[in-house]
C-alpha cells in the first residue's frame, strides 16, 4: 500500500521544478503566446479578402522588391526607373530607403532555401505582422532593463495589441513603419544597454541597430536627436560617466560612417542642420571627457576652477562660431520643410500644401488618441510618477523618449506609431508598479502567520495573529478587489484593441467595403477592375495622367507609365498637374499633348458615396497648381467661400476638366431611389452641369461602380502641315475651322482663333486674306459665315500686319 | 559639475584672487588693467543667485500639465481652430442647440471635449498615483485610507466617463 504512492509521489516530486524554473517556464509560455497572438491579430485583412497589398506606398515597395529578386542587389541599387514621373523618370537607387525591400528579400531566399516555394508577394504581405511579433520580444528585453522582467511581460502585452502600432502594421501593409518599429527600439534598447553596463559590444550593436533603422525609414532623425538630447539631460542631472561616455561615442561614430553607405541619406550627418545636435553634443562630451582627465591630474581646486570656466567658455564659442560659419556658407543645410513643420506646426499649413494636404500629417484631436491607446491613457502619468520615483539612467531614458514622442504624436498624427512602444513600455511600468504593491499587501498576511507558526510558542502566535487581524481581512480584500479591478481594465483594453483591429485599421483601402440593404457585405473592387484594364487594353508605351495618389499602384498593377506618383518629390511636376485638371478643357489638352499623356484617369465617388474621390481633393490641386502657376486662382472655385458642385456653384468649377470627366454621363444616372438622375451621392447634392461634353478626350472605360473612370486623349485634328512649304490656301478647312471654333462672328474677340492661323501659315499677308475672302465666300457644308467679318480683326489676331482694312469683294 | 560648480565658485574667487593675487584667469588680468585700474569697484552685497535642479516631483508636475495639453488636442486646437462648441438647428423648432462631440470623424473635436477629455486621462492617471501613495508605509492609516478612496474613485470616474465620452462620439463603438 505504501510503495506505489510513495514511488508514484517520488516520480511527480523529480519532476516537479524548483521555483526559479517555475518561473522560467511561466515566462517563457506567456512571451511564446504574445508572440503568436500579435502574428494572428494583424491578419483580419488576409481572412477577409484575400492575401494583397494594401494601400498606396506599399505598391512602390512591392515593385521595387519585385525588381531586387529579378535583377539582384546592384541592378537594384543603381536603378533608373523611367516609368514614372514622365518625362523625369526617378533614380530609384538613391531616393529610397533600402532596408525594407532587401529585409523582405532575405526572409523570402531563406524560406526558397529551405524548399518552401512561397511567392513573394506572400512574403511582403506577412513582412509586417512577422516583425511586430518581434518587437514584442525587444519590448520585453527592454522592460526588463528599466524595470524587471514583470513589467516587461506586461510590456510585450501591451504592444502585441495596441492599435496605434497595428495600424500601420497589418498584414498586407509593406511599408517602412512596419520594420522601421522594430528597428527603433532595438536601437533604443541595445542603447541604454550599452549605457547601463559600459560595454563595447553593446554600443557596437546600438551602432548597427542605427544603421539598419537608417537602411528602412526617414523617420531615423527622430533617434539622432533623442539619443544627444537624453545625453544631455544625463549631463545635466549630473550623471556623467565612463559607461556614458564609451556608449555615446561608439554609437555615434560608428553609426554616422555606417548610415553614410545609404545613398539617399548621403552626408546629411555632417551638412543638415538636422543632424548637428548629435555632433555638437559629441564635441560636449570630448569637453567633458577632458575636464574630468584634468580634474584628475590637478590637486588644485582653485586653479582646476579657473581652468573650468576658460574651458566652457572657449568651447561655447569656438562651438557657436563653427555653427555659425556653417550655417551661413550654406555648408550646413536648415532644417528641411518636413521636419520643419514638427517643431512649428503651423509652418506647413501656410507654406507647404502638399504637406498639409495629407490626411494623416493633421494634428491629432482626442478621439484619435483614445482610439489608439484606451487605458494606456491613464497608465502613462501614473508610470511617468514611478520612473520619477525611482530615476536611473535608463528610467530617465524612457521618459524622455515617452515625452518627446508624444508630443509629435500630438502635433501629427502617423506620429502616434512612434509613441507607441514608449507609451506602452512607461504603462507597463505602471501596471507592474501597482500590482506588486497589491501582491505585497496580499502576500504579507502570509510571511507574518509562517514566521508566527514557526516560532512555535502558542501563545505569541495566537496574540501576534490577534493583532494583525483587525487590519489584514480588509485590507487583503481590498487588495483582491483591485487586482480584479485591474484585470477587469486590462480585458476591456483588450476588447477594445481588438475591435478597432477588425472594424478600422483591416481595409486594404484599394477594395472597398460596404454593407448592403439587408446587412450583407458588398465588396467593391473597382481599382484593379481599372488597373488590370490599364495593362490588357492599352499600348505598353501608354502615359496615364492621374493625381498623385494613384501613381505607384498604377505603375505597380497596371504596369505603365505615370507622370506623378506619391513620391512627391517634385512640386513643379505635381502643380502642372494640378494646373491641368483644373484649367478648361482647351487650356488642359495644351498641357496633357505638352506632356505626351495618352490616359487620363479619375476617382469618382459619386455613385457610390465614396468620400475619398477626386471631386473631393479637388481643392488641393488647385491649391497646388496656384502656388506654382498663379493663373489658378483658389476663389474662382468657391462661392462665398463654399465649395459646391451644384447649380450655385461657381462657373469655373462647372466647366473645368476634373467635374467634366468626373460628371461626363453621369446627368442620365439614377443613384438613389426618390432622387433626381444626376444626384451625387458622396456630395448629397444633384450635380449643377448636366450637360457635359468632352472635346479633346474620350472616354475608355469607367468601372462598374463608376469608381475610377479613363479617358483616352484624342489625337490633334488633320490640317495641312506647312512646315517649310510655301502655303497653300485650303479654304474649305479653313471655313470649317473658323466655324467649329464658333468664330463665326469675329467681333466677339473673346474665343481663341490661334488654332486656325496655323492653316494660313504659310501664305503671305495678302494671300491669307484672299484666302480668308475665299472661305467666307465659299459657303461650304453649309456653313453661313457672316460677311460682316472685319477682315483685319481675324488677321491681326493670327499676328499678321494689315496696311489698310481689308475687305471682301463682292 | 561644471556649470554648477562654476557659479558657486565665481564669488568665491573673486574674493579669494583678491587677497592671495594669483590667478590663472586671463579675463581677469585684463580687467585688473584696463578699467579698474583707475575706476574702484564698489563694495556690492549682490551674490549670484544660485541655480539648483528643481525636485523629481516638482519636474513631474510639470510634465503632467504638458501632458494634459497634449492629450486634450492643443496643437490640433491652434492648427484647425474649431469652434468651442458645436451648434445645430433643430429642424422642428428652428431653435439652435449646442453640440458638444463633432459628430462623423475620429480625428475632429472642438475645443470644449478635447479638454474634458483631456482632464479626465490625467484624473485616471492621478488615481492610480494616489493608490500607490496610499500604499506608502509611512503614513498614518486615515491618510491612506483616504488617499486610496480618493485613487479608486477618480479611476472608476475617469474610465466610466471616458468610455461614455467615446461612445457618444463614435456611434458603432463596440459593435
Amino acid at each position: 500500500m505504501a510503495t506505489m504512492p510513495a514511488s508514484a509521489s517520488d516520480l511527480l516530486k523529480s519532476f516537479k521544478l524548483k521555483t526559479k524554473q517555475q518561473e522560467l517556464l511561466i515566462r517563457v509560455s506567456i512571451l511564446c503566446l504574445v508572440y503568436i497572438l500579435a502574428f494572428i491579430t494583424r491578419l483580419f485583412s488576409v481572412l477577409r479578402y484575400e492575401s494583397m497589398i494594401h494601400e498606396f506606398d506599399p505598391y512602390f515597395n512591392y515593385r521595387t522588391t519585385l525588381y531586387l529578386t529579378e535583377n539582384g542587389f546592384y541592378d537594384f541599387w543603381n536603378w533608373f526607373d523611367y516609368e514614372s514621373w514622365y518625362p523625369l523618370g526617378r533614380i530609384v537607387g538613391g531616393t529610397l530607403y533600402p532596408g525594407l525591400m532587401v529585409t523582405a528579400v532575405l526572409i523570402y531566399r531563406i524560406l526558397r532555401f529551405l524548399r518552401f516555394a512561397v511567392h513573394i508577394r506572400e512574403v511582403c504581405v506577412l513582412t509586417a505582422p512577422f516583425f511586430a511579433s518581434n518587437t514584442t520580444l525587444v519590448a520585453y528585453f527592454f522592460g526588463k532593463e528599466i524595470w524587471d522582467s514583470g513589467a516587461g511581460l506586461v510590456a510585450a502585452i501591451l504592444i502585441a495589441i495596441c492599435p496605434g502600432y497595428i495600424s500601420r502594421s497589418v498584414a498586407g501593409s509593406y511599408d517602412n513603419e512596419g520594420v522601421a518599429i522594430f528597428a527603433l527600439l532595438f536601437t533604443f534598447y541595445v542603447f541604454v544597454k550599452a549605457v547601463n553596463t559600459g560595454s563595447l559590444a553593446w554600443s557596437l550593436a546600438s551602432a548597427f541597430g542605427y544603421f539598419y533603422m537608417v537602411s528602412a525609414w526617414g523617420g531615423y532623425v527622430f533617434i539622432i536627436n533623442l539619443i544627444p538630447l537624453y545625453v544631455l539631460v544625463l549631463l545635466i542631472t549630473g550623471r556623467y560617466s565612463m559607461r556614458l561616455y564609451v556608449a555615446y561615442n561608439c554609437m555615434y561614430i560608428l553609426g554616422m560612417l555606417l548610415a553614410m553607405q545609404i545613398r539617399f541619406v548621403g552626408f546629411q550627418h555632417v551638412q543638415s542642420g538636422e543632424h548637428m545636435a548629435v555632433m555638437g553634443v559629441f564635441f560636449l562630451m570630448q569637453v567633458f571627457y577632458f575636464l574630468d582627465w584634468v580634474k584628475h591630474m590637478l590637486s588644485d581646486t582653485k586653479l582646476f576652477q579657473a581652468f573650468l570656466r576658460i574651458t566652457v567658455t572657449c568651447a561655447v564659442a569656438v562651438g557657436g562660431i563653427a555653427l555659425g560659419l556653417g550655417m551661413v556658407s550654406g555648408y550646413i543645410s536648415p532644417w528641411t520643410g518636413r521636419f520643419y513643420s514638427l517643431l512649428d506646426p503651423t509652418y506647413a499649413k501656410d507654406h507647404i500644401p502638399i504637406i498639409a494636404s495629407v490626411s494623416e500629417h493633421q494634428p491629432t484631436a482626442w478621439s484619435s488618441f483614445m482610439f489608439d491607446f484606451h487605458i494606456l491613457l491613464f497608465l502613462f502619468p501614473a508610470g511617468l510618477y514611478f520612473c520619477f520615483k525611482r530615476l536611473s539612467d535608463a528610467t530617465i531614458f524612457i521618459v524622455m523618449y515617452g515625452l518627446t514622442s508624444m508630443y509629435f504624436a500630438g502635433v501629427m498624427v502617423r506620429l502616434i506609431l512612434v509613441a507607441t512602444p514608449a507609451v506602452c513600455l512607461i504603462s507597463a511600468i505602471a501596471v507592474s508598479a501597482t500590482v506588486k504593491n497589491l501582491t505585497v499587501l496580499l502576500r504579507s498576511k502570509n510571511k507574518v502567520v509562517q514566521t508566527g507558526s514557526t516560532k512555535g510558542s502558542g501563545g505569541s502566535k495566537s496574540s501576534s495573529k490577534a493583532l494583525l487581524d483587525q487590519s489584514q481581512p480588509f485590507q487583503k480584500n481590498g487588495a483582491i478587489a483591485l487586482l480584479f479591478g485591474a484585470f477587469y481594465l486590462l480585458s476591456r483594453y483588450a476588447t477594445h484593441c481588438t475591435w478597432v483591429t477588425s472594424e478600422a485599421y483591416s481595409s486594404p483601402s484599394i477594395v472597398l467595403a460596404a454593407r448592403g440593404a439587408h446587412g450583407n457585405r458588398v465588396i467593391f473592387d473597382d481599382y484593379r477592375e481599372a488597373y488590370f484594364w490599364l495593362r490588357q487594353n492599352t499600348p505598353q508605351d501608354a502615359k496615364v495622367m492621374s493625381w498623385w495618389d494613384y501613381g505607384y499602384q498604377i505603375t505597380a498593377m497596371g504596369n505603365r507609365t505615370v507622370i506623378v506618383d506619391n513620391n512627391t518629390w517634385n512640386n513643379t511636376h505635381i502643380a502642372t498637374v494640378g494646373r491641368a485638371m483644373s484649367s478648361y478643357e482647351d487650356e488642359a489638352i495644351e498641357i496633357i499633348r505638352s506632356l505626351d499623356v495618352d490616359y487620363v484617369l479619375v476617382v469618382f465617388g459619386g455613385v457610390t458615396g465614396y468620400s475619398s474621390d477626386d471631386i473631393n481633393k479637388f481643392l488641393w490641386m488647385v491649391r497646388i497648381g496656384g502656388g506654382v502657376f498663379p493663373v489658378i486662382k483658389e476663389p474662382d472655385y468657391l462661392v462665398n467661400g463654399e465649395y459646391r458642385v451644384d447649380k450655385g456653384a461657381a462657373p469655373k468649377m462647372l466647366n473645368c476638366l476634373m467635374y467634366k470627366l468626373c460628371y461626363y454621363r453621369f446627368g442620365e444616372m439614377l443613384t438613389e431611389y426618390g432622387k433626381p438622375p444626376g444626384y451625387d451621392r458622396a456630395r448629397g447634392v444633384e450635380i449643377g452641369n448636366k450637360d457635359v461634353k468632352l472635346e479633346h478626350l474620350e472616354e475608355a472605360f469607367t468601372t462598374s461602380n463608376w469608381i475610377v473612370r479613363i479617358y483616352r486623349v484624342k489625337p490633334p485634328n488633320n490640317r495641312c502641315n506647312i512646315h517649310g512649304q510655301s502655303g497653300t490656301c485650303n479654304p474649305q478647312n479653313l471655313g470649317v475651322c473658323l466655324d467649329l471654333l464658333g468664330l463665326v462672328d469675329v467681333n466677339l474677340g473673346n474665343a481663341p482663333t490661334k488654332p486656325c492661323c496655323s492653316l494660313i501659315e504659310g501664305l503671305v499677308d495678302l494671300e491669307g486674306a484672299v484666302c480668308l475672302c475665299t472661305a467666307v465666300r465659299a459657303n461650304v457644308l453649309g456653313i453661313h459665315i457672316n460677311l460682316s467679318i472685319s477682315l483685319s480683326l481675324l488677321l491681326r489676331n493670327c499676328e499678321r500686319k494689315v496696311a489698310t482694312e481689308y475687305i471682301c469683294g463682292p | 559639475m561644471a556649470p554648477k560648480a562654476d557659479t558657486q565658485s565665481a564669488g568665491a574667487v573673486a574674493a579669494a584672487d583678491a587677497s592671495s593675487q594669483f590667478s590663472m584667469d586671463p579675463l581677469f588680468h585684463i580687467l585688473k588693467v584696463v578699467p579698474y585700474s583707475f575706476l574702484r569697484a564698489p563694495r556690492l552685497r549682490l551674490k549670484i543667485p544660485s541655480v539648483s535642479l528643481p525636485s523629481a516631483m516638482t519636474v513631474f508636475s510639470l510634465v503632467l500639465l504638458t501632458y494634459f495639453m497634449v492629450v486634450s488636442g492643443f496643437v490640433y486646437d491652434v492648427i484647425v481652430e474649431p469652434p468651442g462648441i458645436g451648434s445645430t438647428q433643430d429642424p422642428a423648432t428652428g431653435a439652435v442647440r449646442p453640440v458638444v462631440f463633432l459628430p462623423g470623424r475620429v480625428n475632429g473635436q472642438y475645443i470644449i471635449e478635447g479638454l474634458s477629455s483631456g482632464f479626465m486621462f490625467v484624473l485616471g492617471g492621478i488615481g492610480i498615483v494616489l493608490l500607490d501613495l496610499a500604499l506608502d508605509k509611512n503614513r498614518a492609516r486615515s491618510v491612506k485610507v483616504s488617499y486610496a478612496i480618493a485613487g479608486i474613485s477618480s479611476v472608476v470616474i475617469a474610465y466610466v466617463m471616458t468610455t461614455l465620452f467615446i461612445r457618444i462620439k463614435i456611434p458603432g463603438y463596440l459593435r
